[in-house]
Formats: C-alpha cells, structure tokens, sequence
C-alpha cells in the first residue's frame, strides 16, 4: 500500500504528539509530514507539502480549525479533533467530514482510520457549506457593539466595561464617563459614542449626554418641556432636552 | 399653559375642604369678640384662607433651590393674608384707599387673624409632609436593605453555578493520557495539579470562607496545568508574601481573574506570554493583582461577565470599600487588580 501524507493542526504540543503516536500505531502507512500549531500556515503547507489529510483541532488561537478548513476546501480530506462536542458532534455526522474526540478512544479512532482508508484517493468533498453551518451556529459572534472604554488615569489606561458607565457627557473637549466609582475623561466625542454603543442600552437624552438606560431610577418632569433623570446610588441629575422627552413619554 | 399646571399640584379637594372649614370655625370663634356680622367675617376669612392656599401651594411647588421651602411658604401665607383681606374689601365694595387710614385697625386684625390661622395650618402641614418623608426614607432604606440581600444571594448563586469548563477539562485528560505513556512522572504531577484545582473550583467542594493562600494555590494549579498544556507558549510566575497567605479573601475571584489572562489574554495570542499574581498590602488596603502580556482588550470584545460577577460580589460583601480595577498594560496584555479592606 502507497504511503499517504498527513498534516497535524493543534496548539497544544503534547496532543499532537500523542495523536501522531496513535496514527502510526494504527496506520503504519500515514506519514505525518507536518505539525502546525494553528492555521496560519495553511498555504505554505499546502503548496510545499501537498498533504493529503488535515487533522483539525477546532479550537486554536489565531487562525482556528473552522477557518483552516474554510482555507483547504477542497485540496485535502479533513478530519476534525475536538475536546468535547461542544461542536455538536451530530453537524459532522451527516457532513462528509470525520472527527475525533479527546481524549482518545482507540476502537474509536481505528474506525474514523478505516473510513480515511477508503476515502483517499477520492475527490475531497468541499466544505464550505458545513464550515459556514458550525462556524455560524457554535462560534460565539463578534460583538457589534462596543463593550470597552478606554480611559486615561494618570499614566495608566483603565479599561472600563460598558455595563458600568452611568451616563457620558461631553465636557467642551472632552466627553466625562461617569461610573459609581470613579469618573474619567475620554476623547472621543459623543456622536461617535453613539454610533458605537449598543442602542438599546444607551440613549441620548440631550445634545451632550447619553445614559445607560439600565442605571435610571426615575424620571420626573422638569422646566420648559425638559425632564429630569435621577440615576441609582448616583447623586447627579440629568436634563432630558425637549427633543427627546418622546422617549419616556408614559407608553 | 399646561406646562405651569405643576405648579398647583397637591391643591386637592381635600385641600379646599379643609381650609374652607377652618374658615368657617375661624370666623364663628372671632364673631364673639367682634362687632361685623358672622356673613362679612366669614366672607372676609375664606378670601384670606383661599388666597393664601393656592399662594402655600405655588410656593410648595415652584423648582428653585435658593431660599427653602418653609420660607417660601411663610411669605406665602403673609401675602395671602394680605392679598385676601384686600380682595374681601373689594369684594364688600368698600373703599381699598380706606384700607390704610381709618379702617386700619379692622384691617390688621383681620390680617393679623388670617395670618395667625395660616400659621397653624401650615405648621400642621409641613408636620405631616415630614411624617410622610420620613416613611419614604424608611421606605427606602428598606428597600435598599433589600436590594444589599438580594445581590448577596446572588453573588453566592452565581459562585454555585461557577463551572468548570468541559473543554479544559478534556483536554487537560488528553494530555494526562499521553504523559502516562511518554513521562508517568509529568502525568502525576498534572494529575496533582488537576485534582488541586477540581478541588477548589467543583461548586460541590467550595467553601464559603476562603484564604487567599488557598485561592493562590488554586490559580498556581490552573497555571500549571495550563503550562504543560501550552508547552513553550506560556510560563507564569507568582510573587505572594508568605505573611498575606493568611489573610481572608473571597473565593473564586482570582481564578476568574487568571481564566481571563490565560483565556483572553494569553491563549488567542500565538506568540509567547506570561502571567504574573502579586499580591501586596499598602494604607490599610489587600491588592491582589494578575498580570498578562497577552493580545490586551479589544473595544469590542466580550468577557465582561465574569468580571461583573466578581464587582458585584465585591459590593455586596464590602460596599464601596472594595474595587476591581482593569488597566491595559504596556506594550500590550492587560493588569486587573482586586482591592479589599485588609
């Protein structure tokens, strides 16, 4: 029997030693040719190896298995390797992919061996699809919305979750972002701010304030068609201009 | 128009009804003493009454913060009296420029009058509006007593439901299995760790109350898990005077801390990065700070939860005397320190 060349993707050192192990006891004839710690490498590997086989651990730092697989297509068979079915093993099983789980099963491993045997020399199957299908469903998504503030105090930047902002005013130059704890001053003005917080958590209530809808404890009319904010545990008040009373308008 | 109608809010039938009561008492008591009918003194006592009311009320309700409220109302009361007592001159078609000359003497009574009864009635008022703020802040206290019970029980919820992940797990078993048959010394001493760590981190083994040499040795047994299983990619070092290792510290905060440098910080970075804990104590405060050279904090990350979690419990066992703060370290990764009242 010809010899059949593979290549082992896996952050992890000691993994992919102790799957090439594995594989040479139970395929004598596999010839692992190269190791990569995660995907980045893909088209060099390819196009200096010509392997015929990917093994895949999903979950890897920069380039993951998801995306190194979107990368192959169709120029390899891939095999999936996984610590846990957290990617719903059950995606695989109808797919033309295999996987394997960690830690190794050997009867498991020697059938997902015999299934490879009969499929090299055949046509890859493309994977986009199946790729698009786990990496929309399982990957948690990208957040749209910014969720950090980045604050100067004194020489240091203190990184400010958004959940806990009160409200931000703009301050002539600067824009004040007011927490329980403290209160810090940023650059970037609140018509940015705006386009980048989550809308449904943070509202403009005046031309120079945005609150967080979360931290308003009451409303109260005020002056001149105005309102009044009163925040929780906070002592400062904010004015409601009149071009955004509709908002709290009783529904 | 509609936006001065505040202005007159609390101005209620009750109100009305009860001045218009003490108006008619007032003006049978005074009638005895006095030569004019019961109907002119009465006329005259409900003027004063009505005016100096919806004065009392204006004043009650106007938003400026100079001069405070009593006053305002006071000085309600003396215009009242005097307005009233005009009004009713009017209202007999006698002559207002008599008023000052020779009916002077009727005329300051029956001020003297409304004002003496205004006084009596607004004391009665302003007595039962603090009756009423005072249940409010009683109130409120309460509720905020409440709230501080609430976030309590939470923050121990959400420490039970604190998991262990399964792909950590896994994959550290993966690795135990290799090392069993390449290096059975390696194998028992991450087993050692693994146990160390399942020992603090399973809900079912977690003790309420905590040192933070115990929470020190949770986060080295984590780290060194996380070395063998990262090979070159990460080393860690922990600097923690032996004299803190007995001091109390809540559980699970600073292994939430070092899952977020090695998760977050270190592990998406394909390039190496170190971990350090130190802990130091300085002006009456314990600051327990975890330090990575990591990939940092992009604007739009996630990972927020967990450090949620961890301020919550804060305020809920310390109030404000407790903090976590988040600072991005140069050039890059990230320094998240916990600080509690020593």
């Amino acid at each position: 029997m010809s010899r059949v060349t593979a290549v082992i993707a896996d952050d992890e050192p000691l993994l992919r030693a102790q799957l090439r192990a594995r594989l040479s006891r139970l395929w004598p004839e596999l010839d692992v040719v190269h190791e990569m710690e995660n995907g980045r490498d893909v088209e060099a590997v390819i196009e200096q190896h010509r392997p015929e086989l990917f093994f895949l651990d999903i979950h890897m730092p920069g380039v993951n298995g998801l995306e190194c697989a979107r990368a192959i297509c169709d120029r390899a068979h891939v095999v999936f390797v996984t610590a846990f079915d957290e990617y719903a093993v059950e995606a695989f099983e109808q797919g033309a992919v295999d996987y394997v789980v960690k830690p190794f099963d050997e009867d498991r491993l020697a059938i997902t061996v015999d299934r490879l045997k009969a499929r090299i020399g055949t046509q890859p199957p493309r994977l986009e699809d199946l790729v698009q299908r786990l990496t929309s469903q399982l990957a948690p998504r990208a957040s749209e919305h910014l969720r950090w503030i980045k604050a100067s105090v004194g020489s240091n930047v203190r990184l400010i979750p958004v959940e806990e902002v009160l409200f931000f005013q703009s301050d002539e130059k600067y824009t004040r972002v007011v927490t329980h704890e403290a209160e810090s001053l940023i650059r970037k003005p609140i018509r940015e701010l705006l386009d980048e917080l989550d809308p449904a958590k943070f509202w403009q209530v005046h031309r120079a304030t945005i609150v967080n809808v979360d931290h308003i404890a009451s409303v109260r009319r005020g002056l001149k068609d105005q309102a009044e904010i009163s925040l929780r545990d906070h002592a400062e008040t904010l004015i409601v201009s009149r071009a955004f009373t509709h908002l709290f308008k009783q529904m | 128009m509609k936006s001065y109608a505040y202005l007159l809010e609390g101005l209620t039938i009750q109100r009305v009804l009860v001045v218009s009561v003490v108006c008619v008492v007032a003006a049978a008591i005074v009638v005895r003493s006095v030569l004019n009918t019961y109907a002119d003194l009465l006329l005259s006592a409900l003027c004063v009454g009505y005016t100096s009311m919806v004065l009392f009320t204006i004043a009650g309700n106007i938003r400026q913060r100079r001069i405070p409220r009593e006053v305002m109302q006071v000085a309600a009361i003396v215009a009242g009296s005097f307005l009233g007592t005009v009004m009713a001159t009017i209202l007999k078609n006698r002559d207002v420029t008599t008023m000052f000359t020779e009916r002077l003497a009727g005329v300051s009574i029956t001020m003297g009058l409304g004002f003496g009864f205004g006084c009596v009635v607004v004391a009665m008022y302003i007595l039962r509006e603090k009756a009423a703020r005072d249940r409010e802040n009683l109130m409120r206290a309460e509720a905020d007593r409440q709230k501080l019970e609430k976030n309590v029980l939470e923050a121990r919820l959400a420490l039970l439901q604190a998991q262990v992940e399964p792909h950590f797990l896994f994959n550290t078993l993966a690795n135990v299995q290799h090392l069993v048959e390449t290096d059975p010394p390696g194998a028992a001493r991450v087993l050692d760790s693994l146990i160390r760590y399942l020992r603090a981190a399973l809900p079912q083994m977690r003790e309420s109350v905590t040192n933070l040499g115990r929470e020190i040795d949770m986060a080295r047994a984590f780290l060194e898990i996380n070395r063998v299983r990262m090979g070159s990619r990460m080393t860690y070092s922990i600097d923690v005077p032996d004299s803190l290792k007995e001091r109390a510290f809540p559980p699970m905060m600073l292994i939430s801390l070092v899952e977020n440098a090695v998760k977050h910080g270190v592990d998406p970075c394909c390039e190496y990065g170190s971990i350090t804990i130190r802990a130091a104590e300085a002006e009456g405060r314990l600051r327990v700070l975890v330090e990575d050279t990591g990939e940092g904090i992009k604007p739009k990350k996630g990972g927020g939860v967990g450090l949620a979690n961890i301020r919550e419990r804060l305020k809920a066992l310390y109030g404000p005397s407790a903090r976590l703060v988040i600072e991005e370290r140069e050039p890059h990764g990230v320094v998240a320190f916990i600080e509690v009242p020593a």
